[in-house]
């Protein structure tokens, strides 16, 4: 299942033959600059609180509600909220948080919802058939509203909140994994992988993974986004990350009521939150025709004139 | 893929279901189309109210319950007596006139002439019925436990304009906790609460359409003044940006509780509703249980940069459960501000003495429990962390709260530090003392014999006395127990726009009375 | 068919006692409903006798057992709240919900096939890097913040809309519908895209050029239908997933649908009616997901086949 992860990572950092896909990356500018994105928000998840200190927390409630300015240094720079804390530094602590609960979140749900989905469909059968019944079961509850019962039974720790959003998605990757797997179960490759007795993980793993993988990839970042705005949907009705930990989504949903008044604390998260989601959804767009042999060669089409053609010819050979 | 062409007329087919699937769905529309909101027409018969909740019922009983209250009290059902909510003072409403007539019985004069909605005629038979339905039946009405402490009443109507009720002790406050008995009349459930009650106010249910608005027809036989409006429609938004919203594009005439930030001159007015808010310290849990750090704690929160800041200035800086106004109310106790060096030197004593600080104390508060109540959290997070104490906060909905608030506390939660908001609707520091002061009390977590038998005297004075000992109480209170560090008294927001005059009082928030309001002068309406 | 239809409604029967066995299990976990029930100075013995009438003193087993036995007989209790039956309640509000949803999904469908095949159509183009662009936004935007930038926008400043409500014409549709459509229809037009991507590059539509017809014709005619599957898998996903914008939707403009009813129930600890609720939902998902099916078998007769028994 470790290809499952390093996958997409692979890709951008290129591990085996990095000059060609720096290249190609280089040609699509869009997804240069989501791969920049990203990388600066994972950066800044990374060091940014490293760097500020208490910032994010430092509360002052004679500052409170400042704009944006440059009158107050760097933690003013993108104002104050209502205790007068810096929303710069808020975004950088929150940057981590959303990270924190919306990877491991998708990760744990396409692993898990992939996983079972190819099994059962490589299988068939009565096994088939329980897991689709389960994912059916999943997907009956409102998984909004399956997250508000359950944050209110146990307390609504960083912890429960991934796992709570992971399960209501699993459903989705089971679903899609085992329609791929039914169908490339009875193509002769996979056949032949059987006939020579085979097992069905090591089968599963290197026949049908490869051929699912782009599929479940973009689901999964569509479903980055998801994460992202359920946890701000629950944050909403109050029963999100719980303060003094902040998220991208905790901040657009407090700051929502201060839409008129202070726009900037919860304009800039939400800009955080739509920039990510964006540039995630461009860079897995990229690397789905970048990873597909019939689809690659469309990141050579000219989007600026220079070096198309060697790129082309190195691309296809 | 399959090749296309056998496919083809399959798809069209599944369009058509698909579009036959969907479209009677939408075909009956829910929305009417009389083109004038959930509220009505601004064709100024119409009084628009746009409410924070739909009440869950209109059974008087309940009135006591806040988003009950605001629509059915005085305005479909009235008590015998009421309170007027700026002087305290009682004024007759369905009694005339009241006496002691021996120390535990009183005596009311009921009054004649007035009819229920039904057409039915009122007398002290019904009042008689609705005070033993209210207080003496096993509905558990809110009204019972929150007025009466299920305290049981002996009534008997002597004459149809003659009603005696007797109480097991001597109680001097007992016209005042009747004026929260609604009278309804004789024959409505005493098995089950009414949803959709009968009275005698100014104003009948015409229609309560679920989920969308309640509407209310002028009771054109009833026995006082008739109000301005003819019809009067409720509808509920729970965001009070949205409220602010439909007073600002006139889609609503009056709104209850908007947000500081949602306030204009324009659109609102301050009124003070008599809520209080504090922390109540769990004094049964280490380190909560040492005096000194409970009065740390209170010395070292800035209630004013709190009011100032959080409450947009709408809060007062506290120093009592109870606001001015209410009996018992003690002027000399003022919020003082922070004194950090002071505080500090109190939890320095407490270490010394093996108080184990570190140990997690938890911040309960209630989701829109009051404006920026999140932040209010936070922020006495970070005050109490500087003085070192370990504090997490835990948000809750009202259920969570209540088990939080109510006895019996919940078991192995460590220490908690519970954030309150006390509304003394009834005017009299009694009703705070016996339910957060008392160590029994069923929101006090505990107390000191001392302080309940001076409660306890407190309880059988009247007059200038009673206000002396229950202020007493108060400052005994604040030196000797420190359950309680307070925040602010606070105000609320009516959201008002330029068609209607109204003047809210303490009580606006829990009795709304629509005969109070008025078209606006120059409206032409 | 009929038989495909029998297995499958049989087996998700199984589902429908398992959903109604977990919500009735997690409600019970939340607490005991009474002391938002009873007045706060309530005696034990009212305590007792509240509990008592609910049935709430039981064994959970007991109780699920006993509220199993009513919901056979089409019994599902009454509202603590307003002592109204639950399933009066949750009917009454099923329909307010199902209209807005249904009105969504059908917009969401028919935009996102006409700009999602155009975006296809040349990709790479500025058209389709503006859509995608738009369409990825408009998905990752949060619905409650719309809706009051909505309400602020065009309902206040520029007095064009409605700020709330259900009574009205057709313009009270409007805010909630956009809030609504946002996240289904970003999502739907990248789906389209994508399929319809690897579609037009496919041996059949260059087949189908070849043999002359209209370019219209082969994009909506060839392409489009064999794009269909994956676009009706997610549409059917996005559908079910719109019960949670409509909690968000109709609290904020306060339609009186099945999310907002929910949603108070579990605040209220209303069981009989969010049992009542869950359940309608499932079974509406329930029908939802055998349309899809029904839809996929028609499409595509290898999936009759490949759908277990």
């Amino acid at each position: 299942m470790t290809a499952t992860l390093e996958r997409p990572d692979g890709t951008v950092a290129a591990p085996k033959r990095p000059p060609r896909w720096w290249l190609l990356l280089g040609k699509d500018k869009m997804a240069a600059v989501a791969a920049v994105v990203l990388g600066l928000v994972l950066l800044t998840a990374l060091a940014g609180p490293l760097l500020l200190g208490d910032a994010a927390t430092r509360q002052d409630l004679d500052a409170s509600l400042r704009p944006p300015s440059f009158d107050h240094g760097i933690t003013g720079l993108l104002g104050t909220d209502i205790l007068g804390r810096s929303v710069l530094a808020r975004l950088v602590e929150a940057a981590g948080t959303t990270l924190s609960v919306a990877m491991p979140a998708v990760l744990f749900s396409l692993v898990v919802g992939s996983a079972i989905g190819m099994w059962a469909g490589y299988h068939g059968g009565r096994r088939e058939n329980i897991a689709m019944r389960v994912a059916d079961v999943i997907l009956s509850f409102p998984s909004l509203l399956l997250a508000v019962v359950v944050l209110y039974v146990f307390t609504p720790s960083v912890a429960n909140i991934v796992f709570i959003l992971a399960l209501a998605r699993i459903p989705i990757y089971l679903r899609t994994a085992r329609a791929e797997a039914a169908e490339l179960k009875s193509r002769l490759f996979v056949d032949a992988a059987r006939t020579f007795g085979t097992a069905s993980w090591p089968t599963i793993y290197r026949h049908i993974l490869p051929i699912a993988m782009p599929t479940l990839l973009t689901v999964a970042t569509l479903d980055f986004c998801f994460v992202m705005l359920s946890e701000s949907s629950l944050s909403f009705l109050g029963i999100g990350i719980q303060p003094p930990d902040v998220s991208w989504g905790l901040m657009v949903a407090q700051g929502r009521q201060f839409l008129q008044t202070a726009w900037w604390i919860a304009v800039l998260p939400g800009v955080a939150i739509v920039l990510t989601t964006v540039s995630a959804t461009i860079l897995a767009a990229w690397v789905r025709l970048a990873t597909d042999p019939a689809q690659r060669w469309r990141l050579t089409l000219p989007t600026s004139k220079r070096g198309k053609r060697r790129v082309t010819t190195e691309v296809t050979a | 893929m399959l090749s296309s062409v056998p496919t083809r007329r399959r798809t069209r087919a599944l369009t058509a279901l698909l579009a036959a699937a969907l479209l009677p769905a939408s075909a009956c529309a829910v929305a009417n189309s009389d083109g004038a909101g959930d509220a009505g027409a601004a064709d100024g018969s119409t009084l628009r109210i746009v409410l924070a909740q739909e009440p869950p019922t209109l059974e008087p009983c309940e009135s006591s319950l806040t988003s009950t209250g605001v629509v059915v009290r005085s305005n479909i059902s009235e008590p015998l007596i009421e309170r007027d909510p700026t002087t305290g003072e009682l004024d007759p409403l369905l009694a005339t006139g009241w006496r002691q007539t021996s120390p535990t019985t009183w005596t009311f004069d009921i009054r004649s002439g007035v009819r229920f909605h039904s057409g039915a005629p009122f007398t002290a038979e019904d009042a008689a019925f609705s005070i033993d339905r209210a207080v003496n039946s096993d509905l558990a009405c809110n009204v019972d436990g929150y007025v009466f402490e299920d305290e049981k009443l002996g009534v008997e109507a002597t004459s149809p304009t003659s009603l005696t009720v007797t109480t097991v002790e001597p109680d001097p406050i007992l016209p005042l906790r009747l004026s929260f008995v609604e009278i309804v009349p004789r024959g409505t459930s005493t098995e089950a609460k009414v949803r959709e009650p009968v009275g005698t106010g100014p104003y009948a249910i015409a229609g309560w359409q679920t989920g969308v608005s309640i509407t209310l027809h002028r009771n054109e036989n009833y026995w006082g003044e008739q109000p301005a409006f003819p019809v009067v429609r409720y509808v509920w938004r729970s965001e009070s940006s949205v409220r602010a919203a439909m007073i600002a594009k006139g889609e609503a005439d009056l709104s209850t509780g908007l947000d500081p930030e949602d306030a204009t001159e324009e659109n609102s007015i301050a009124y003070p509703n008599n809520e209080t808010t504090a922390l109540r310290l769990d004094g049964t849990q280490a380190p909560l249980d040492d005096i000194r750090v409970r009065k740390a704690i209170g010395l070292v929160i800035d209630r004013q940069a709190i009011a100032r800041t959080l409450f947009d200035g709408l809060g007062e800086p506290a120093a009592q459960l109870v606001p001015d106004g209410v009996v018992g109310y003690n002027p000399a106790l003022q919020a003082q501000a922070p004194d950090h060096e002071a505080a500090r030197a109190l939890i320095e004593q407490a270490r010394a003495d093996g108080v184990p600080l570190d140990r997690e104390i938890t911040l309960v508060a209630r989701n829109d429990q009051f404006p920026r109540v999140a932040e209010t959290a936070e922020a006495l997070q970070y005050q109490l962390a500087q003085l070192g104490l370990n504090v997490r906060i835990l948000m809750t909905d009202t259920a969570a709260h209540l088990q939080y608030q109510l006895r019996p506390f919940p078991e192995n939660v460590g220490p908690v530090a519970l954030l309150i908001m006390h509304g003394n609707q009834a005017g009299d520091a009694a009703f705070t003392t016996s339910q957060y002061l008392v160590s029994d009390g069923p929101q006090s977590t505990f107390g000191t014999p001392e302080l309940d038998a001076r409660i306890d005297d407190a309880e059988r004075l009247s007059g200038q006395a009673r206000q002396d000992a229950f202020a007493a109480v108060l400052a005994d209170q604040n030196e000797t127990v420190a359950q309680y560090a307070y925040l602010a008294h606070m105000r609320g927001l009516l959201g008002i726009g330029d068609s209607v005059e109204y003047e809210p009082n303490p009580a606006t928030g829990d009795e709304l009375r629509l005969a109070a309001v008025r078209p606006a002068k120059g409206q032409g309406r | 068919m009929t038989t495909f239809l029998r297995k499958r409604i049989v087996s998700s029967a199984i589902p429908l006692v398992v959903v109604v066995l977990g919500v009735f299990i997690l409600a019970r976990l939340t607490g005991n409903p009474v002391d938002l029930y009873l007045p706060l100075s309530a005696t034990a013995e009212q305590r007792a006798a509240f509990s008592a009438e609910h049935g709430f003193d039981q064994p959970i087993l007991v109780q699920l057992w006993d509220y199993l036995g009513q919901v056979v007989q089409l019994d599902f209790g009454e509202s603590l709240r307003t002592g109204q039956p639950a399933a009066e309640m949750v009917l009454e509000a099923f329909p307010a919900t199902l209209q807005l949803a249904a009105v969504t999904m059908l917009i969401a469908i028919v935009g996102a096939v006409l700009i999602g095949s155009l975006a296809a159509y040349r990709p790479n183009s500025l058209a389709d890097r503006t859509s995608s662009f738009l369409s990825m936004t408009a998905a990752s935007i949060p619905d409650f913040w719309f809706a009051i930038m909505g309400v602020l926008v065009f309902g206040v400043s520029l007095g064009i809309l409605p700020t709330s409500g259900v009574t009205g014409g057709p313009e009270v549709w409007v805010l909630p519908i956009a809030t609504l459509l946002i996240r289904p229809f970003g999502v739907l037009v990248q789906v389209v895209r994508g399929s319809m991507v690897a579609a037009l590059s496919a041996p059949y539509v260059k087949v189908a050029r070849g043999k002359g017809a209209s370019e219209k014709r082969v994009v909506f005619g060839h392409a489009l239908r064999n794009a269909t599957m994956p676009v009706l898998t997610v549409a059917g996903d996005l559908t079910i997933g719109l019960v949670n914008g409509a909690v968000v939707v109709e609290t904020i403009f306060g339609w009186p649908g099945i999310g907002k009813l929910m949603i108070d129930s579990i605040l209220q600890r209303d069981f009989a009616v969010l049992q009542a609720a869950v359940l309608l939902t499932a079974v509406t998902i329930f029908l939802l997901n055998i349309l899809i099916d029904v839809c996929y078998a028609l499409l595509d007769a290898r999936v009759r086949q490949a759908v277990p028994a």
